[in-house]
């Protein structure tokens, strides 16, 4: 057998380098738009709302007002904790002359939200897909809203904006009950970079086992893409087969094992009284195993503690 | 064809809306009421129970209701909000944000999952012989409860509050449970293997439970943040087990030869439990540390797990660790690498099983064949690694590429009967570049490859432990097997063949492009695709098309409506080996 091997790949690295080169030549001079002059002075909210009004209405009734307004220390310098020191903005009235933390990219040099937001949940956000993809706080978070406003949308309409793939699949017959609102992205997916909620390690499987936890085991009988990766069988967004596989059976579980017993003999065709059982067959019934599912004997498919009946399986057939 | 009209669940809403606001003044605690009162109708028809998966199913109004209340002060906010559907979908929130001391959030959510009846249908054959007359091997199945409207009732309590203890050090503490319950009733098929192949339908009660606790503490330490948290999940079914007579070996048409076919069984003429879930538990450590080195920021943790089947004492532990790092190497570029690596060790328990023929005479006998005991080794067991560097860089004001580079490595060190040491080495890379104009215009396009030397394989499976040494068919005309018939257990190499049909080399590629006319309107069309084979395999030909083109709008007049209508494509073509039909006894 031939084995591919990791040496093979020089073209494709190849391009990848070319195109970092050719990246770091075309380096221009960049402004990022947005910052408060070293030498810019604290004004207070009260300067800043003599223009901002709109803002000031409603900014009292948000997360933000709310968790400033509980510290008199920064409740006098709530529009200038994010905003930097707004004297250069005063004076000027240019919008270049005070950092918008909307306008926060990834090479930005820290994270203003995440001085506050130091939770785990924030933990991985620097090296998160989401912040490569020059996403920011303020992408999915209207930062002045009120509660109920805070999110720009809500998921899961929020991530069906950039992930349309992912819509369409909840619309395919099987699929997590998301659409139907019983789980949200966020139940899964950690947005912000971290793990999801209650995910205990990061061995791959636990993400699943955190809802699905009677497949945890582990078991006297094993299924080895069981323990190997869940999206060998499973799709999570949305399948046209049950259960959410990735094929129907019994194609999918013939990707690695050979059928056996139903597809290979043809049936007789005649109905037949036998130790005192009605068989009605038809010369194709056996042929009938190609319509089969596998887990209609191998029930326990994900793994049993049980021993099969048959002994030449070493009572691993996973039908008990 | 009335089982092509897979037709549809319409929801009807009818919602009365009324809404009091109360306390208007800015010092005054404020406090809103919203009430919808409503109802649904859904119908469904045919293959209902597919299509209506999470639906109750029934073909009449339901009323519904939702009900918003929210209390804001100086320095809390609390708000709640619930919804009833129908008496199976239900659910509620409670979040209280107070000053920035205390944030937490208590919720309940309930749904039905429609589980349908297999009625077995294809499992009622008889087999037949190379003269054309009645074969030996019968297949029949009976269902106990026809008709039984098989469905399961989910329902999960949690709670989430994130506590700051002291703003010096910035100590917090984060505590979350969540408890899922899952009942019901839902069908459960036992095969004899003999004297026929014969299934059984039976209705099992669902009566499971899942509760999860986690609780962590971290500290601001000079310049770093370091945590620990602890987790536990308990599962537990409590329904009763479901038992089942096994037959006592026969032959399938005669009756006869009883010892012939009782020696090849595990068990026989007997009651037994089936589909049984095990109690089991789980706990979990983790320690994190977070901060800043150099101009570089990183966040690593460490953590240790064990999984325990309480029912059969056996356990899986795993050591996990993983480091994050990301450092600007200029002002308009910056690296991010991340390493993790994981070694999981479970327990290999030793199953005895019957002696083959053991007291037993046969017509078949074979004196090689006496023991099938084992050990079995887990495949779980395993050592991983994964290695990724990606460089992003501002190329331009309105271009940005990354490259990303990266290495997976599994060594599944006591997988069985492969190899001693199963090893899979993934390296892949990938290119993105997105260009955008202001907000206005956005472009990304990506390109990605993977390449896998020996990528996973199932290992036996449920196929059957080595029993003869002899791998040449008997073909003889006349033999023991009539002639046309393969040795019972030849199938034992050719079945275990070193194959798999998972991708050896992967391409992905995504183009997605936006446009924004307007500030509270998205225009988005792309596509994405994945083309994917099995380079390893000599003559099989594995190969994996996926093209799925979209487009999306989305309108946002303000913050309280959004409008979201779109349309995606998927193409997906697989050609792969359907695995070699062998005669089975």
């Amino acid at each position: 057998m031939r084995r591919s091997g990791t040496n093979s790949p020089a073209l494709m690295m190849g391009i990848l380098q070319g195109m970092l080169v050719i990246g770091l030549l075309a380096w221009p001079n960049l402004l990022i738009a947005g910052q408060s002059p070293p030498d810019a002075a604290f004004v207070g909210s009260a300067t800043c709302l003599d223009c901002h009004d709109e803002i000031g209405e409603t900014f009292q009734n948000t997360v933000h007002g709310l968790a400033y307004s509980a510290d008199d220390s920064r409740g006098a310098v709530s529009c200038e904790s994010c905003h930097g020191p707004g004297s250069a903005h005063v004076e000027e009235a240019d919008p270049e002359l005070i950092a918008n933390p909307a306008n926060a990219d990834q090479f930005t040099d820290s994270p203003l939200c995440l001085g506050c937001h130091n939770t785990p949940e924030f933990d991985d956000w620097s090296f998160s897909h989401h912040q490569s993809a020059d996403l920011n706080c303020s992408s999915c978070h209207t930062i002045h809203a009120t509660p109920e406003e805070a999110m720009q949308n809500r998921p899961p309409e929020l991530c069906y904006t950039c992930h349309a793939d992912v819509r369409a699949a909840s619309f395919m017959p099987s699929h997590h009950p998301v659409r139907e609102g019983k789980l949200s992205c966020l139940d899964c997916h950690g947005v912000h970079g971290g793990e999801a909620r209650l995910v205990q390690d990061n061995t791959g499987r636990d993400m699943c086992l955190s809802c699905h936890a009677e497949q945890e085991g582990p078991f006297v009988y094993e299924h080895a893409p069981v323990m190997e990766d869940c999206s060998i069988c499973h799709t999570p967004h949305g399948s046209v087969t049950d259960n959410l596989l990735v094929q129907s059976e019994p194609a999918l579980c013939l990707n690695c094992h050979a059928m056996h017993f139903h597809a290979t003999v043809s049936g007789y065709e005649e109905t037949t009284e036998a130790n005192g059982r009605t068989v009605v067959s038809t010369a194709d019934g056996w042929k009938k195993g190609m319509l089969t599912k596998c887990t209609q004997c191998h029930s326990e498919v994900h793994g049993s503690d049980l021993p099969s009946q048959a002994l030449s399986t070493s009572g691993n057939a996973l039908t008990r | 064809m009335r089982h092509l009209t897979i037709n549809a669940v319409c929801v009807l809403f009818t919602f009365i809306i009324i809404t009091v606001a109360a306390g208007a003044q800015d010092s005054e605690p404020v406090q809103n009421y919203s009430v919808w009162v409503g109802s649904h109708y859904t119908s469904l028809s045919d293959y209902a129970k597919k299509i209506g998966e999470y639906n109750l199913g029934n073909d009449e109004f339901l009323p519904e209701f939702k009900g918003i209340y929210q209390y804001r002060d100086a320095d809390k906010l609390i708000m709640v909000n619930g919804h009833y559907f129908d008496h199976k979908n239900i659910d509620g929130t409670v979040t209280g944000i107070f000053g920035d001391r205390v944030r937490g959030e208590v919720y309940y959510r309930s749904m039905i999952r429609q589980e349908g009846q297999d009625l077995l249908e294809n499992m009622a054959a008889r087999e037949k012989t190379a003269a054309g007359g009645a074969g030996g091997k019968i297949l029949t199945h009976e269902i106990q409860d026809f008709g039984a409207d098989y469905n399961t009732h989910r329902y999960e309590a949690g709670a989430d509050v994130n506590i700051l203890l002291s703003r010096k050090n910035n100590i917090r503490m984060m505590v979350a449970h969540r408890s899922i319950f899952k009942k019901g009733e839902e069908q459960k098929v036992a095969s004899n293997h003999c004297f026929s192949c014969h299934l059984t339908s039976r209705t099992m009660d669902v009566d499971r439970q899942t509760h999860q606790f986690q609780i962590g503490i971290q500290a601001d330490i000079s310049d770093f943040t370091v945590g620990y948290q602890f987790g536990f999940r308990y599962f537990d079914s409590k329904a009763e087990d479901v038992t089942m007579y096994y037959d006592n070996a026969q032959h399938p048409v005669s009756g006869a030869n009883e010892e012939e076919f009782a020696s090849r069984l595990n068990f026989e003429d007997t009651t037994l439990a089936y589909g049984t879930y095990p109690e089991t538990e789980k706990m979990s450590h983790k320690l994190r540390f977070k901060g800043d080195i150099g101009k570089g920021r990183f966040s690593s943790s460490i953590g240790y797990s064990k999984a325990k089947n309480k029912g059969t004492e056996l356990e899986a532990d795993a050591w996990t660790g993983a480091a994050n790092y990301t450092m600007p190497l200029s002002k308009r570029t910056r690296l991010i690498a991340k390493v993790a690596g994981t070694r999981l060790t479970a327990d290999d328990p030793f199953i005895d099983l019957a002696e083959y023929r053991e007291g037993r005479d046969g017509t078949n006998t074979d004196a090689a064949i006496t023991n099938f005991d084992f050990v079995r080794y887990s495949s779980l067991d395993r050592a991983d690694a994964r290695v990724s560097a990606e460089v992003i860089s501002r190329v331009s004001p309105r271009a940005t590429l990354s490259v990303l580079a990266g290495y997976n490595h599994i060594d599944r060190y006591d997988y069985p009967t492969i190899d001693e040491h199963y090893k899979t080495n993934k390296f892949y890379g990938q290119a993105k570049l997105r260009y955008r104009k202001g907000l206005r215009y956005s472009n990304m396009i990506k390109y990605r490859f993977e390449k896998t030397s020996d990528p996973f394989r199932s290992f036996r499976g449920l196929f059957e432990q080595a029993g003869r040494n002899v791998l040449e068919p008997d073909v003889t005309p006349g033999g023991t097997f009539g002639g046309y018939l393969f040795s019972y257990y030849l199938r034992e190499d050719l079945r275990y063949q070193n194959i798999t049909t998972q991708p050896t080399d992967a391409h992905i590629f995504e183009f997605s492009s936006t446009y924004r006319p307007t500030m509270k309107t998205n225009i988005m069309f792309g596509i994405k695709g994945q083309y994917d084979k099995n380079g390893d395999l000599d003559s099989l030909d594995v190969k994996h098309l996926s093209l799925r083109p979209h487009a999306t709008v989305t309108l946002n007049p303000n913050p309280k409506w959004s409008v979201l209508t779109g349309y995606t494509f998927g193409y997906y073509k697989s050609r792969g080996p359907i695995t070699v039909a062998l005669f089975d006894g």
